[in-house]
């Protein structure tokens, strides 16, 4: 890269960050009040301790930012193993339109949330001693959990760079960044694996204060398996909501193919789902619970499993065979609700059940996670409006000659350009 | 002080295991709802992938017109049309204009409606006459339905046709269509190379046949108006010339 | 009987001997070597509620004195501010006292919870907490079946507070100061295996006197912190319902499987990533 060539780069850069599209929108406003109380909130946090701002008590340690984003957004993050499952390594291509947003999506979820974990930490500048190598608490689930954190962020980070070194036009760096893909996604679905597990094996130690009919061995499986469709369901609302918002930035491959994507996730949930709910009749013949389940955490744990568990199954099996997005749409949003109410009843509510007060989370907390998502979903907007993610540019290799040289068609000009190497 | 007992760590494994038989009794019935062939479902179709024939969804049931539009007969009486799988395949994103109104009479080879991407433009014409009932205002909005459906969603009028019999006599049925698509497929691979041989090399663009001799999907939408309309000529507008 | 009663006094004050003066006959420095652990024995029946270990931790740690008194309507919680507690219980047999603090667990959930080693089981027994590593996590709040690790909330630099058994002292040769000012010698220091000793002699030379059973011999696989009550445990607050296996023992299955994923799961996709290709026929990008 010669001297013009970076200043080129940097030129490029800044003037990137000048703002598309209209700047004063309902959402952009929302979401600008939502952070600036936020970051109030936070300085009130950092200034008196944590006290002043969560609802956690010595009795129920752990606020909303991490029982939130941490336990529950991160599994809405498992899209993007899933999906890079289907397309590297099972070779299925027509999911090969939503795995740049799926990956970009997981890389901001991680970023962001492990961010929110920092935020509910006592003392977050001591973060450091656990991953530099003078207190490796080995035999604790929360270091392993850290640890894929950071390794699964350089994974994303690494399959997405091939977009980023589109936009930047580095074309030999494209090449070695594409080479390393089927390594790094391997890595990826392993971490993920693990540390979508780890976050149910952290409440392993909590027998004695979760319900009985929530707590079981088996919640790391069962944390795997549910994000697996949480993950899914997510890709859902995303790809809908984007093929209405993104349409401008979006290349005919992404939108002729959208319900023929969504109608298969369907199937790929469906399926999931179908799995996840068996699992659940044998931990719960498994442990012996029957005599819970005639009592008020009983009636709530059947809402849970058959309102939000076991009817969005079945309105994916039926919208699939019926190809009706509508209703996939809708069984979507259920199994996210799902989702959510099952990561919180473990970590949250049914949290020293007996204790008969339910934990609340404050409003200062809410606050705090919401903008924490607004600021990733204006970053994943930022992005989507700048680089090849939507309407990725097809890449051929062209012989001519005796040059190679790679014909790039960016759909916004419409035109094919040539890269030579 | 506790009470000693036999303990069994897994007295619940006698139902544990009826319960896992029943899993995969029910599993394989799960599975096999899941994966039934599903309507106009057809083959997994490759997005950015090679347009041959085994891609091509001609369903059985439609009669095809030699203009590359489609029609249907449903039980209530009313026909629907669209274009076909081959002329979405070959164009690409379009957009729709100068789509008729419910009410009005269309006779068989009038403008169905007019196909256009950035300027260029193709006229399809119709296999039928008869009144329009209704049309497919979504394809206004969003015309990549006719890619991802052509003969299901993207169906573009509802018409009571008023000379069927005699009119889709003349149309493509069944095995007929299937071979008549194969032909056509064929015959636009010669089209292309014609035209290939008549521009100068020099063009990078002009790469239309990649090795083997595959034609890239959506290939006209990479190519000039003059090849538009000569499209036109050899593909659409046989119709007119039978009377 | 009678010999039995001489036989316990010998033994009693054989023990006692050497638990106070014996240090300075034996070993000097063999607490790095040894494996046994240092414990606390409670007896409540002694216990007369008078709160004199909670003014002298207080005193040792520079926190407050306490204000309240044991009251059969109350149930007072250790805090950041209460290392030690002292609650009392209308029992079967009249009101009985219990002490509430941290039990040095022989394998502790907080320990092992803990990511950065802030929580430590030290060699000699005591889990003591190290304000230089803890980054604040509170797993070790999550994981305690006792409850006991409690947070400075209020704090921007908030520490962890529980009892540690004043292990700065015992390092010296002394004693935890809650020990030290029991004017009814409810409470013992020692090895753990010694005091376990005493306890059981205790049950069996005054079997009416005591519940049969020591609190902390086998709960959580045994803690260092033993308990002996003239009424079942669960009359005096105490959770029976903990069961015997350590708790770390929980997330055994978990742990072990991790290095395995990571060796299987890569040698299956790539197999899959194979199998597929050649399917498909073709490399997928």
């Amino acid at each position: 890269m010669n001297n013009q060539q970076q200043t080129g780069l940097f030129k490029f850069l800044i003037s990137e960050l000048k703002p598309k599209g209209k700047i004063l929108t309902p959402f952009n406003v929302i979401a600008a009040i939502t952070i600036l109380v936020a970051a109030g909130i936070l300085f009130i946090r950092f200034k008196n301790g944590l006290g002043s701002v969560i609802h956690a008590s010595q009795e129920t340690p752990w606020g909303l930012w991490i029982n939130f984003n941490v336990i529950t957004g991160v599994a809405f993050a498992g899209g993007a193993f899933v999906v890079t499952f289907m397309v590297y390594i099972l070779g299925l291509e027509k999911y090969r339109p939503i795995v740049r947003p799926t990956v970009l999506y997981a890389l901001l979820a991680y970023m962001f949330y492990a961010g929110a974990l920092l935020l509910d930490l006592g003392r977050p500048w001591k973060v450091i001693n656990p991953i530099i190598g003078n207190s490796f608490g080995i035999s604790s689930v929360l270091f392993l959990v850290a640890w894929h954190f950071i390794l699964y962020m350089g994974a994303l980070f690494i399959e997405f760079s091939p977009t980023i070194a589109e936009w930047t036009g580095r074309i030999k760096i494209r090449k070695f960044l594409v080479s390393l893909t089927l390594g790094v996604v391997i890595f990826g679905i392993a971490l993920s694996t693990l540390h979508q597990s780890g976050l149910g094996a952290l409440f392993l130690m909590a027998k004695s204060k979760i319900h009985p009919l929530w707590y079981s061995e088996f919640i790391p499986i069962l944390f795997f398996i549910s994000s697996i469709f949480a993950g899914l369901s997510l890709v859902i609302i995303i790809e809908t909501m984007s093929q209405r918002i993104f349409r401008n930035n979006m290349s005919f491959a992404n939108k002729a193919s959208h319900r023929k994507i969504v109608i298969s996730l369907a199937k790929v949930c469906s399926i999931t789902m179908f799995v996840y709910f068996s699992m659940l009749v044998l931990v719960f013949l498994h442990g012996k619970n029957q005599m819970y389940i005639n009592t008020p955490w009983g009636y709530w744990y059947l809402v849970e499993v058959i309102g939000f568990v076991l009817i969005p199954c079945l309105m994916f099996l039926y919208s699939y065979r019926k190809l009706n997005l509508s209703i996939v749409r809708i069984a979507a949003v259920i199994s996210i609700v799902g989702i959510v109410l099952n990561r919180l009843n473990i970590s949250t509510f049914s949290f020293k059940w007996y204790e008969n007060t339910i934990h609340f989370p404050s409003w200062m907390e809410i606050v705090v996670s919401a903008a924490v998502i607004f600021v990733q979903i204006l970053v994943f907007r930022w992005i989507i409006r700048r680089m090849p993610v939507y309407n990725e540019a097809q890449v051929g290799l062209t012989e001519e000659k005796n040059n190679k040289s790679i014909r790039v068609y960016t759909k916004s000009e419409e035109k094919w350009k040539i890269l030579v190497e | 002080m506790e009470n000693f007992s036999r303990i069994d760590f897994f007295d619940t494994k006698g139902i544990e295991y009826l319960f896992v038989i029943g899993y995969l009794l029910i599993l394989i019935f799960y599975w096999k709802v899941s994966n039934k062939e599903v309507k106009f479902a057809g083959q997994i179709q490759k997005v950015i992938s090679n347009l041959s024939a085994s891609l091509l969804r001609i369903p059985q049931g439609l009669f095809y017109n030699p203009n590359h539009a489609w029609t249907h007969l449903d039980e209530s009486g009313t026909a629907k049309v669209g274009m076909d799988d081959f002329l979405q395949h070959v164009v690409g994103e379009i957009k729709f204009a100068n789509l008729k109104n419910p009410g009005e009479t269309i006779k068989k080879g009038d403008l169905l409606t007019e196909i256009v991407q950035n300027g260029k433009r193709l006229q399809v014409f119709s296999p039928i006459s008869g009144k329009i009932i209704n049309t497919n205002v979504i394809l206004s909005k969003n015309p990549e339905l006719v890619n991802e459906d052509p003969y299901g969603k993207g169906w573009i009028y509802q018409i009571k046709p008023a000379n069927w019999m005699a009119e889709t006599s003349s149309c493509y049925l069944a095995d007929e269509a299937t071979h008549w698509t194969t032909r056509e497929l064929e015959r636009f691979k010669d089209f292309l190379t014609g035209w290939s041989m008549r521009k100068s090399s020099t063009e990078p663009s002009m790469v239309l046949l990649q090795d083997g001799g595959e034609l890239r999907d959506n290939i006209l939408s990479e190519l000039p108006d003059d090849v538009w309309k000569d499209f036109q000529n050899q593909f659409l507008n046989s119709a007119l010339t039978e009377g | 009987m009678g010999n039995d009663r001489r036989n316990f006094l010998k033994t009693a004050g054989i023990v006692g001997l050497t638990l106070t003066v014996g240090k300075s006959f034996g070993a000097t420095k063999t607490k790095k070597n040894s494996v046994e652990f240092d414990g606390i024995l409670y007896d409540s029946t002694l216990c007369v509620g008078c709160q004199s270990c909670e003014n002298a931790c207080a005193e040792q740690y520079g926190l407050p004195l306490p204000e309240d008194t044991p009251d059969p309507e109350v149930v007072r919680k250790t805090d950041e501010k209460r290392l030690v507690v002292v609650n009392s219980f209308n029992t079967s047999k009249g009101e009985q006292y219990m002490r509430s603090a941290c039990n040095h667990c022989n394998n502790p959930a907080c320990a092992s919870a803990c990511l950065t080693k802030a929580m430590l089981k030290t060699d000699e027994g005591p889990v003591i907490w190290r304000e230089e590593k803890c980054m604040g996590c509170r797993s070790c709040m999550i994981s305690c079946p006792f409850d006991i690790p409690k947070f400075e909330y209020n704090s921007p630099n908030p520490k962890i507070q529980k009892c540690r058994m004043c292990y700065e002292l015992i390092h010296e040769g002394g004693k935890p100061v809650c020990v030290e000012n029991c004017p009814a010698e409810a409470l013992l220091f020692g090895k753990r295996r010694d005091l376990l000793e005493i306890a059981r002699t205790r049950i069996y030379t005054e079997p009416e006197k005591y519940h049969h059973a020591i609190y902390g011999e086998h709960e959580v696989g045994g803690t260092g912190v033993i308990y002996l009550a003239s009424v079942p445990f669960e009359e005096l607050g105490l959770r029976t319902d903990l069961g015997t296996t350590s708790y770390p023992e929980f997330n055994k299955t978990f742990l072990y499987s991790v290095p395995a994923v990571l060796i299987l799961w890569p040698a299956l996709l790539l197999g899959l990533n194979n199998a597929s290709k050649n399917r498909t026929g073709g490399n997928h990008e």
